[in-house]
């Protein structure tokens, strides 16, 4: 086959464009590439979510201060860039859908079916992952908890998928791209040219809502980047049902530390010793933004009623009772210098869709815990 | 090694479906539907109608045309895929205009307009620049030493 295609690729009125583009040269490689790009997309968001769902071994650094922005930017970028990926991928092995035995014995079943969970959890993970950066709640599931459990399921099949093709990934990593020379039309070495542009200019089009540089040509990012003060916003105070308690005569926050307790008017905050920090807020959905804060340290707060420096602190915000209106912040970042209860934000009172009178700004972590509209601060004994 | 990565990623995609398990049975169809709803379209709509538009185009746009065209359709496959969540904004409230603010029609079409203008430049960079022999060599293998070189 192969040899009949060399012969006639030169021959007067020959087919001169025929040439096999599948291959497996093209699948391994392009596949090295997609089980990288899912790689960083498991470990980033198992690092999410473990900070989100503590657990005793899980350290998490307060530094560098953008250690967060980085990693969950690169959840989104690796998920998106797989899209193009996967589509050629599943596009260099989709006749072997068709091959024969199409049912064939027990082995031959196991096989496609290992398959059919790959596939199908991949496409989950991409499809809802992208829905949910648009905040477009198609599926009558929650979002997070799927999205986990999914992961694994993919993680899972990825591993056996591997573990399977191993002999043959080797193989067809080590051969050249293409086995027969094509002096007129596509080559596998375009088809892989064309994917790795094609990962480009998805990365490109989308990633300018966490790279600052790309800011402009994003076309297709769910967030331009703009916002009240420059900032945007996940959680508005429209929708958090806050409109009126944060700005309430009678707002005070509280500290407590056990039967210590003291309440704080705005006026007693804006008169304590004010710090200002550079910290990016990073959203679990991608986006982030670098901003001034201004703000009491919260080390100061906890101090003041007489709370130890390795007691975790609970956040709790006006926002009735959901799941993200309360927030344990780990000692580590709860004395962290660069920790504040932020009162202005890039040098003006801080919005009331950014959590006027008061929110929770610390390093390194995703945006949904840095609680805003903050109300009651409580010292975990 | 194979060994490991096999009961490894058993192990781990187990633990995923112990996750998913612990939902209620109508979340778990839910779910289950989502991921082959997925399988079935790309297999069964996707994969035909892009094989049968590669088998016309191959048939129907000139060789030398053909790699550029080709790799801007699957360009503008990427950036339809992309624009769908956000081109009409489907997800927007009203209470928070920093989601999906950006003029999305425009900026799908723009991009669509920058990769189809490439394709042009392309052929014409491929037609004037000297033919690039190493191109031609790197694609043989130790097969090819001893054979002929194609009759012109």
């Amino acid at each position: 086959m192969l040899g009949n295609l060399y012969d006639s690729a030169g021959q007067p009125g020959g087919d001169m464009t025929t040439t096999r583009l599948r291959g497996t040269a093209v699948t391994a490689r392009v596949g090295l590439a997609l089980g990288i790009a899912i790689a960083v997309c498991f470990v980033t968001g198992l690092i999410s979510h473990f900070i989100q769902h503590p657990q005793p071994w899980f350290f998490w650094p307060t530094r560098p201060i953008w250690l967060y922005r980085v990693t969950q930017g690169l959840h989104v970028i690796s998920g998106i860039a797989a899209i193009p990926l996967i589509i050629v991928k599943l596009w260099s092995v989709w006749p072997k859908l068709f091959e024969r035995p199409i049912i064939g014995g027990l082995v031959r079943q196991i096989e496609r079916l290992s398959i059919l969970v790959l596939i199908g959890s991949m496409l989950f993970q991409l499809s809802t992952g992208l829905l949910n950066i648009a905040q477009w709640y198609a599926f009558k599931f929650f979002f997070t908890t799927s999205h986990y459990a999914m992961s694994y399921v993919a993680a899972g099949a990825v591993l056996v998928h591997i573990g399977v093709k191993l002999p043959i990934i080797r193989r067809a990593l080590g051969d050249p791209v293409d086995d027969t020379p094509v002096f007129v039309g596509p080559t596998r070495r375009t088809v892989l040219r064309g994917t790795w542009l094609a990962v480009a200019l998805a990365t490109v089009v989308t990633a300018g809502q966490t790279i600052p540089l790309l800011r402009k040509v994003s076309v297709l990012a769910p967030r331009s980047g703009e916002g009240p003060q420059e900032v945007p916003v996940n959680r508005s105070a429209i929708a958090a049902g806050v409109l009126r308690s944060a700005r309430s005569p009678d707002y005070r926050l509280t500290v407590a530390n056990g039967s210590t307790t003291r309440a704080f008017t705005v006026a007693d905050l804006a008169a304590m010793p004010q710090a200002t920090h550079r910290l990016p807020i990073a959203c679990v959905e991608g986006w982030s933004a670098n901003a001034e804060w201004t703000g009491v340290v919260l080390a100061n707060l906890v101090a003041a009623v007489g709370g130890a420096r390795d007691s975790d602190v609970r956040m709790i915000s006006l926002e009735p009772p959901g799941p993200y209106s309360r927030t344990v912040l780990p000692a580590r970042h709860a004395r962290d210098a660069k920790t504040l209860i932020a009162l202005k934000l890039n040098g003006q009172t801080l919005d009331i869709d950014h959590g006027y009178p008061c929110r929770l700004i610390a390093p390194t972590r995703p945006g949904v815990l840095q609680t805003k509209w903050l109300t009651h601060i409580e010292v975990v004994p | 090694m194979r060994i490991a990565l096999i009961v490894v990623g058993l192990a781990l995609g187990g633990y995923g479906a112990v996750l998913v398990w612990e939902n209620p049975p109508v979340i778990i169809m839910r779910i289950v539907v989502w991921a082959l709803v997925g399988v079935v379209l790309h297999d069964l709509v996707f994969a035909p109608v892009c094989a049968a538009l590669g088998f016309a185009g191959r048939r129907l746009i000139p060789g030398r045309w053909w790699p550029p065209i080709a790799v801007a359709a699957f360009c503008s496959v990427v950036l339809v895929f992309l624009a769908i969540p956000v081109y009409d904004k489907p997800g927007l409230r009203p209470d928070n205009m920093t989601v999906l603010d950006r003029n999305y029609p425009l900026g799908l079409w723009v991009s669509l307009g920058i990769v189809w203008a490439c394709v042009p430049l392309y052929y014409l960079a491929a037609r004037l620049l000297p033919v690039r022999q190493n191109e031609v060599v790197e694609q043989q293998s130790t097969d090819h030493v001893e054979r002929q070189p194609p009759a012109q």
